[in-house]
């Protein structure tokens, strides 16, 4: 008879309980590791930028602003500027999906220069230059809708009063999950005008790669002296801080989720601590007869510890599965949101949840397991005699 | 004191008062204790609740120090022991048998015996030939399997004196071994602790109100408000169930 064999035998003595604390700490975890995955993938999409040599362009006033489409040309004109594109978000829904994936309206000559570490067949790139409802998606969406080169996708406008009706023109490899789908900025413009829609000819925001990493604090103060004195004054950054621009938008939510998730793990001690100091109440006349034939202190204070965080671990193990799971299923619904796999997350994810579940198991037992370490061996049979 | 066996002397009681503490009031329980058993004593302690007879009996069995005087158990002086050396000494020294029998319920009978065996280095070979030697000699062998709820009360009791002999202790202590037991069944255990004491000359100090449990030792000694008012050498002690 071994030690962990009565420290199991002890968890299923009383299952319904048991099972009620794994699940609460399952659900706990579960929620800490979507939570933490959120965060995570904020600095994933903020560290890849970081190391593009790419600015982006917009209006001083933010999204809302203009840009007329004639800045695109300034922005290639300016010293440095190695490719510059219009990068327009559109927001269709295809079908019955209001977000199917991520819609951009660019110029077909140069966005694979901006993206150098995009590849795309050269036929099929010829191809999507020279039909204007040509679109090249990533092949991650290709796959997952099973679209071929030729399939036709339909997106209706939510933003604009202008439905597409694109056709594959080709599909490229990209080192990150974009989840990203392109077409001729050309073909929305026409389409806004036939609608008689009043911001026409606007390039929403422009993306450009500079020659060297270098050379860009001169090239965003360039052409923000450009465009200072015009109708559209811009506000130019790198890629990097674009995307910082995002996470800052939402900064006070990670700091809440931080704090929610401190609070969710501190609550949760205390309902696990409850429920092994309930667990030993019950015991303790029992805990007192293996005191007197002989355990010593150290070995009763290891079992009740032992009890607590193999509850723990078994709660952290759902968790971080069912969390795990949820986050691979937002990698598959929305990867332009959580651009990892579940895959690349399993050392990091699993070893914070398991360490986060082992550190709760030993704080919920350790008082539990002093008092009965520590417990008069007279006094506990007292208990019932 | 008498001694009414010829054997080595086991446990020495000597001058033992125990007092207790309740809200600064110091409550005496034991008085100016004097007893001395050797290898092979059969010794009942009888008196009113409250006379010390469990206290005297948690003394000898390492479970708690006197106030003064000396408690030698097996050539250890007990009051001079810090709490790790004494259950070192009574996982070697020491069988419990309790009231309520005291067996852990989700282990089974063989798991309850090798309890006090997980404390010693004994390879699992050694501890299964233990056990079951112990489980045979309360003539449970073939219950081996079975869990506490799947016994009854007398066989939980019988389990629990394999667990307390399965080490092979000099002394055994018992507290009111059979006082939840029906006649048959306290019969049965008696006649078992008598088997334990003759055959395997066993130093049994048992704590008990019954009168017939009591008839089964050699020595009766008889408290009252913490202080040892009589003994008697008990020489028809009976041999066989009456």
């Amino acid at each position: 008879m071994k030690t962990l064999k009565y420290i199991w035998r002890n968890i299923r003595r009383n299952p319904i309980r048991s099972l009620l604390t794994i699940l609460s700490v399952g659900f706990s975890l579960a929620l800490m590791t979507v939570l933490y995955g959120f965060l995570a993938a904020q600095e994933t999409w903020k560290n890849g930028a970081a190391q593009a040599n790419r600015i982006v362009v917009m209006n001083i006033q933010g999204f809302s602003g203009r840009l007329p489409i004639s800045s695109v040309d300034q922005v290639r004109s300016t010293k440095f500027v190695a490719a510059a594109v219009p990068f327009a978000w559109f927001g269709g829904s295809y079908q019955d999906e209001q977000m199917p994936f991520a819609q951009f309206a660019t110029d077909p000559e140069h966005v694979f220069d901006v993206w150098p570490e995009y590849s795309i067949p050269p036929e099929q790139l010829e191809a999507f230059k020279t039909s204007r409802q040509g679109c090249v998606l990533d092949r991650r969406i290709a796959e997952r809708r099973g679209w071929k080169v030729g399939d036709r996708i339909p997106l209706k406008g939510a933003i604009y009063p202008f439905d597409l009706d694109l056709e594959i023109s080709g599909i490229f490899d990209s080192p990150k999950n974009t989840d990203s789908l392109y077409f001729h900025w050309d073909y929305l413009n026409e389409g806004l005008k036939q609608q008689s829609y009043p911001n026409i000819d606007n390039a929403g925001t422009i993306f450009a790669r500079i020659a060297s990493s270098d050379s860009i604090p001169a090239v965003i103060k360039s052409i923000d002296d450009k465009f200072g004195s015009s109708d559209t004054p811009t506000r130019s950054q790198t890629e990097a801080a674009f995307a910082q621009m995002f996470a800052d938008m939402v900064g006070n939510v990670q700091v809440l989720i931080r704090n929610i998730g401190m609070a969710v793990v501190f609550s949760l001690s205390l309902v696990t601590a409850n429920s092994m100091a309930m667990a030993m109440r019950e015991r303790v006349t029992e805990i007192a007869v293996l005191k007197a034939i002989g355990f010593p202190r150290s070995r009763v204070l290891f079992m009740v510890l032992g009890e607590a965080c193999a509850i723990s671990m078994l709660g952290g193990f759902l968790g971080v599965g069912m969390g795990c799971l949820f986050l691979q299923g937002m990698n598959r619904l929305m990867p332009q949101f959580f651009p990892f796999t579940v895959m690349e997350m399993l050392g990091p994810w699993i070893s914070y949840g398991l360490i986060a579940a082992a550190v709760l198991g030993l704080i919920s037992g350790i008082v539990p397991a002093i008092r009965a370490a520590q417990m008069s061996v007279i006094d506990g049979l007292r208990r019932i005699a | 004191m008498s001694n009414s066996n010829a054997g080595e002397t086991v446990v020495v009681v000597r001058d033992v008062c125990k007092e207790f503490y309740r809200d600064q009031l110091t409550i005496p329980v034991l008085s100016g204790i004097n007893l001395q058993l050797s290898e092979g004593d059969y010794l009942a302690l009888m008196g009113p609740s409250g006379s010390g007879k469990t206290t005297l009996l948690n003394l000898i069995a390492g479970l708690d120090r006197p106030t003064s005087g000396d408690v030698i158990v097996c050539g250890q002086n007990l009051g001079q022991s810090s709490e790790g050396e004494l259950a070192r000494w009574r996982s070697r020294h020491v069988g419990f048998i309790f009231q309520m029998y005291n067996l852990i319920p989700v282990l089974t009978a063989y798991e309850n015996v090798e309890l006090p065996l997980t404390l010693t280095s004994m390879s699992r070979r050694q501890r299964d030939d233990h056990v079951k030697a112990a489980l045979e000699v309360v003539a449970l062998q073939d219950r081996m399997d079975h869990y506490p709820r799947q016994l009854s009360g007398g066989q939980e009791q019988r389990v629990a004196i394999a667990r307390a002999i399965v080490t092979d202790p000099t002394l055994l202590v018992a507290d009111e071994p059979t006082g939840d037991l029906d006649a048959k069944s306290a019969a049965e255990i008696l006649e078992l602790m008598h088997r334990l004491n003759t055959e395997f000359r066993k130093t049994i100090v048992m704590v008990t109100h019954d009168p017939n449990a009591a008839d089964r030792a050699r020595r009766i000694l008889h408290l009252e408000k913490g202080l040892l008012v009589s003994e008697i050498a008990n020489n028809r002690a009976k041999v066989a169930v009456p």
